[in-house]
């Protein structure tokens, strides 16, 4: 128990950044999250509006007897709001919220496949020089000529915006 | 199940008692330790209070022994060394005491009890030990061994002719107990000697086990009716004859979530449009059943959150012991309905309010013997408590035949502090509501136990917080009794399903005065912004739920939607909604922690077609409204 407990973070170390993705669609872009974390994915349902949200934060959904709060991707992104169609999905991530485990469904445009990404595949992001804060985003994947962005869904879930969400509710 | 694992404790033990022994340190071994020896501790209480009623009760002698015996196996294992020395010694006077060379009194009650609090203060210690791995140093235990030691020498050479008091030939099944006064226990000591004390303890310690299965197997066996059995024996019986397991809360929370599921799954089954059709007599009967039985197994797995409220009014009968020696008084404490079950979660919570009243009780309402016997009472008071259910809910009562509630006084006093004008005309009820106004405090002497001001009020709030609500009934020199009224269980409120647009919100039901469609001409506007609508002749404010959330409404005009008259901080105010849709138990459930402080929700729950329903605070939405 006790070396498989020391080596797994030893590799992850070397490139945590390789390993099997899925990858999903926003807008024209397509992103990348590690499969990890993700619990299900299931098609658009009703969601219950919760007051006094961010406008991202679409309100909360029954998951086999919990209620998990859900995230639409494209307003935290700050892309234009999209009618939901026949291929939005709801991706269910577990992130580390700031007391324990705490599951959360992002919604994107559409789910494509799963992918897995050696470190060769796998770029570090460019610097856009203008002190954009990026550090949600693991690195770029060029996989077949299309630019796949790799994101930390805890980083974009959680330091951001659990702070806002507190900041909202206090 | 523990046989099995002192088996294994010895079996890695063996080979490495060396110097220093690497299994006192092992988290996974202290903490099994802690919750087990907590467990002997709990048992060893209820039965010294048995023995302080029938201090010749020998089964409860030797429950106690047992009890300290198997602790002190354990601490001896894990190097505890305060707390084997300490159980120790307390077993060395219970052996006197079970072989009839000391008779037990009050006062070795006591320092058993003292005992039994030190080791759990040794046990709190341990605790942050288990993530740290830092042992802690024990609290000092050298007067309290003295103090015990005492007890054993004195009376044991007084009391009885038998001879050889010096070397208590202990049962065979003990050969530990004897070895251990002979061997004072010095860490230097060669590994041999070791090795033969925890082999013998491991011994004992299974043997004390087998001892202990046995009363349970008994009854059953015999064919005894249990009830012919006196009080305390049948307890005991019960105690250990109940059959349990023990399992993670989150597992059972887990379980009810699922069942909860599929009761819905399953009306949404029921309720489908394509099975409506005429001659399809089976499926419905089979689908009844199906109905009967998710039923039955939601309220099985809503019943394993329940526990019998026994445990907590035991709590109390220490602290009236305790109480009633201190201030010179004597008090019976009767315990009444002991297996009504509550939810665990207001059974933790309900620990500090209770134990606040039965002090109140002890403390304020009953008289010092002589006074007593001058009104014509009997010198020993009486403090009952009583648990039952009432109209779908769990009324506590905590009665005294003390002096009662001084109505003059209290009203004095809160004329002084300046709760109420001197003209102000209050009823009976009203007067003695007073007493849970935050700072009231009636003793004139502020004493150890209460009298400190804080008090009914702290209590009240407790209480409400477990949505119940708490009446006092006295009667000058009769006595006073409190009541308590609780829900069944804090995860389940009956709701008003209430729609605003296409949203459903529930409303809890305990908060709802009344609902009506107003008259339109009974609407009026305060400076042209607040509403206020015309009830029953008194104008309350109107609150407009569309409006708090957010939600585009279907109608805008109070006359057409529904109001619902509800009551916050004891101000009554009109919630306006679009219109009722029914009326549901619904369980409750967290949004999150994210979610967790918005104004004027109280959480969630899972409507009856699988989708969430919020669940509103009305004395959030309230206060919310107000402070604009």
């Amino acid at each position: 128990m006790a070396t498989i407990g020391q080596s797994t973070p030893a590799s992850q170390k070397v490139d945590r950044r390789t390993g099997k993705y899925l990858t999903f669609a926003l807008g024209n872009e397509e992103f990348a999250i590690q499969v990890l974390g993700v619990r299900e994915i299931m098609g658009i349902q009703e969601i219950t509006a919760v007051p006094q949200m961010p406008a991202y934060v679409k309100g909360v959904l029954n998951l086999r007897g919990k209620v998990i709060p859900i995230v639409d991707l494209r307003l935290k992104f700050d892309l234009p709001e999209l009618e939901y169609t026949q291929r939005t999905c709801i991706v269910v991530v577990q992130i580390n919220g700031p007391s324990g485990k705490l599951q959360i469904g992002i919604i994107v445009d559409g789910v494509s496949e799963v992918l897995t990404l050696q470190a060769a595949d796998i770029e570090d992001t460019p610097d856009f020089g203008n002190g954009v804060q990026l550090a949600y985003i693991l690195g770029m994947a060029k996989i077949k000529n299309k630019v796949k962005i790799l994101l930390d869904i805890n980083m974009v879930l959680n330091a951001q915006e659990v702070q806002s969400l507190d900041g909202i509710a206090g | 199940m523990p046989l099995e694992s002192e088996k294994t404790k010895t079996a890695s033990g063996a080979g490495s008692i060396a110097a220093v022994n690497p299994l006192a340190a092992d988290p996974e071994l202290l903490s099994d330790f802690i919750l087990e020896s907590r467990e002997h501790l709990t048992s060893i209480e209820l039965q010294l209070l048995t023995l302080d009623q029938e201090p010749t009760n020998a089964e409860a002698i030797h429950a106690i022994f047992r009890g300290f015996h198997t602790i002190k196996g354990m601490a001896g294992f894990l190097d505890q060394d305060a707390v084997r020395d300490v159980a120790h010694e307390v077993e060395t006077i219970l052996d006197l005491a079970r072989n009839g060379q000391l008779a037990i009194t009050p006062a070795i009650i006591d320092k058993i009890l003292e005992s039994k609090d030190y080791l759990n203060r040794c046990l709190a210690g341990l605790e942050p030990a288990l993530e740290s791995g830092n042992l802690p140093v024990p609290p000092d235990n050298i007067a309290l061994l003295a103090a015990i030691r005492s007890l054993g020498s004195n009376p044991a050479g007084e009391t009885q002719p038998a001879g050889p008091a010096g070397d208590v030939s202990p049962p065979a099944l003990e050969p530990e107990a004897a070895a251990a006064p002979q061997a004072p226990p010095e860490p230097a000591t060669a590994g041999l000697s070791e090795l033969a004390r925890v082999v013998s303890q491991v011994v004992a310690q299974v043997a004390a086990q087998v001892v202990a299965e046995a009363p349970a197997e008994a009854p059953v066996e015999s064919g005894l009716p249990a009830d012919s059995a006196e009080g305390p024996r049948a307890n005991a019986a019960r105690a250990s004859g109940a059959r349990s397991i023990k399992v993670d809360t989150a597992k059972l929370d887990y379980l009810v979530d699922m069942v909860g599921e599929m009761v819905i799954a399953q009306s949404l089954v029921h309720h489908d449009p394509d099975l409506a059709i005429n001659g399809k007599a089976r499926l419905g009967r089979n689908l009844s059943q199906l109905a009967r039985i998710t039923d039955e197994v939601q309220r099985t797995a809503m019943s394993m959150r329940m526990i019998p409220v026994g445990q907590l009014f035991q709590k109390t009968a220490r602290l009236v012991r305790d109480l009633s020696r201190k201030a010179g008084k004597q008090v019976d404490l009767e315990l009444f309905g002991e297996e009504t079950e509550l939810d665990r979660n207001i059974v933790e919570d309900l620990a500090d309010p209770l134990m606040h009243m039965v002090r109140n009780s002890v403390d304020h309402g009953i008289e010092m013997p002589a006074v007593r016997a001058q009104s014509g009472k009997p010198s020993t008071a009486r403090v009952t408590l009583r648990a039952g259910h009432q109209a779908g809910h769990i009324v506590i009562q905590i009665s005294d035949d003390g002096r009662g509630l001084d109505q003059a006084k209290i009203l004095r006093k809160a004329v002084e502090k300046r709760l109420v004008s001197p003209e102000a005309q209050l009823s009976e009820g009203e007067i003695f509501n007073l007493i849970f106004h935050p700072g009231f405090s009636t003793a004139d002497q502020i004493t150890d136990v209460s009298g400190r001001g804080v008090g009914m009020d702290v209590v009240r709030k407790h209480v409400q917080k477990l949505r119940g609500r708490i009446d006092v009934i006295s009667r000058p020199g009769q006595g006073t009794t409190f009541l308590l009224k609780l829900p069944l269980t804090l995860a389940i409120i009956d709701g008003l399903v209430v729609g605003v647009g296409g949203q459903r919100y529930i409303v809890p039901i305990f908060a709802v005065r009344e609902m009506l469609k107003p008259p339109e001409d009974s609407i009026s506007t305060l400076q042209g912004r607040q509403e206020m609508a015309m009830v029953r002749g008194s104008l309350l404010p109107l609150v407009r739920l569309h409006q708090r959330f957010g939600v585009k409404p279907r109608f805008e005009n109070p006359w057409e939607s529904l109001l619902i008259v509800s009551e916050s901080r004891g101000k009554q105010f009109c919630l306006m909604v679009d219109e009722l849709i029914g009326k549901q138990e619904v369980v409750i459930k967290s949004l999150g922690e994210t979610m967790a402080n918005i104004a004027g929700v109280a959480g969630g729950a899972i409507l009856g077609d699988g989708r969430v329903g919020l669940i509103l605070d009305l004395e959030g939405l309230f206060g919310a409204s107000n402070g604009e």
